[in-house]
């Protein structure tokens, strides 16, 4: 029962976080296997340093980089198009055009900015939080999450002209 | 705690980093930040136009949902409470006895050993309170920030 409300509550966000990163659903699965698996082991001996939700993230984002690491970089002219196959009918057309697209552009992002907005304007983390998730100071994240908008903006406001 | 003064700089550099919505700011320095912004909107309405349609986009995405079986497969992984344990016992005392998964001969000593061996290991496990599944629960809930399970479940009640 403690398990399963664990999982209920923390398993979807590092699903989502792992699925952005690496934009592959059943790697997302590996990745969230992964991680519960550590915590199953690191439980017994857990201490209240950190919530579970930041470690798990952080476990997560570094099984994603190694992932990364090991795929052989692939050079895009264009943004990636995210596939529309899983959005329910009945949304309105414009938000899952606007969801696909910011998901689109999210993947363009290099790899420690596409973390940032991941953590923060996703998954709503903290800026602490979302900092110890991926093992940088608060004004390092900061400083990504700037990088990060100003060329997501520039990619908008260049695919509003074209 | 938080901080009650800040500055032009600091205000756009918030907006820049976490957009116009003032909840994605840090807590701590939100209070004073809205307060500056209030004083002086002139100064920040470009930066908040601009970073508005950003968050626009942001606030369209259809969170994706992982698949329904994951989370069957991840507590499949979990560990087992104490009364789905005597199997995994049972099962430790027999790689004991049978290293390397080799069949030993099947002495009436040897037999008479691990049945022993089994019966008392079982017999100690039933006869202790049934702590793992509390101490287990403790944990979990420790990790997700509530003292106790009573805490946790009221919490639960009243988000539905």
């Amino acid at each position: 029962m403690a398990q399963s409300a664990l999982v209920n509550r923390h398993m979807p966000v590092v699903w989502r976080v792992a699925f952005r990163m690496l934009g592959d659903r059943q790697e997302a699965e590996d990745v969230t296997q992964e991680t519960f698996l550590r915590a199953w082991k690191m439980l017994p001996d857990w201490e209240a340093r950190a919530k579970f939700s930041t470690w798990a993230c952080t476990v997560a984002i570094n099984l994603c980089r190694d992932r990364m690491k090991k795929k052989a970089p692939v050079l895009m002219e264009t943004l990636p198009e995210r596939e529309a196959a899983d959005l329910p009918p009945d949304q309105a057309l414009h938000q899952k055009q606007a969801g696909t697209r910011i998901q689109a552009l999210i993947d363009g992002l290099p790899e420690r900015q596409k973390e940032a907005p991941t953590l923060c304007a996703f998954e709503g983390l903290g800026n602490k939080d979302a900092a110890a998730a991926m093992q940088v100071s608060v004004e390092a994240l900061e400083s990504l999450l700037s990088r990060a908008r100003r060329t997501l903006r520039q990619a908008l406001s260049e695919g509003q002209q074209e | 705690m938080s901080r009650m003064d800040t500055t032009d700089e600091r205000v756009l550099e918030l907006i820049e980093a976490y957009g116009a919505s003032s909840m994605s700011w840090p807590e701590d320095e939100r209070e004073a930040a809205e307060a500056h912004l209030a004083a002086h909107p002139a100064r920040f309405e470009a930066a908040l136009a601009a970073a508005r349609a950003l968050d626009s986009l942001f606030d369209a995405d259809m969170a994706p949902e992982p698949g329904p079986l994951l989370a069957e497969r991840i507590l499949a992984s979990a560990p087992r409470p104490a009364s789905q344990r005597h199997s995994g016992l049972a099962a430790r005392i027999g790689r004991v006895l049978t290293p390397n998964g080799r069949r030993w001969p099947a002495g009436a000593a040897l037999a008479s050993l691990g049945m022993g061996l089994f019966a008392g290991y079982t017999a100690s496990a039933s006869s202790l309170p049934p702590a793992y599944e509390t101490e287990a629960e403790n944990v979990v809930y420790g990790a997700l920030g509530y003292d106790q399970f009573d805490t946790y479940l009221e919490e639960e009640m009243l988000d539905e």
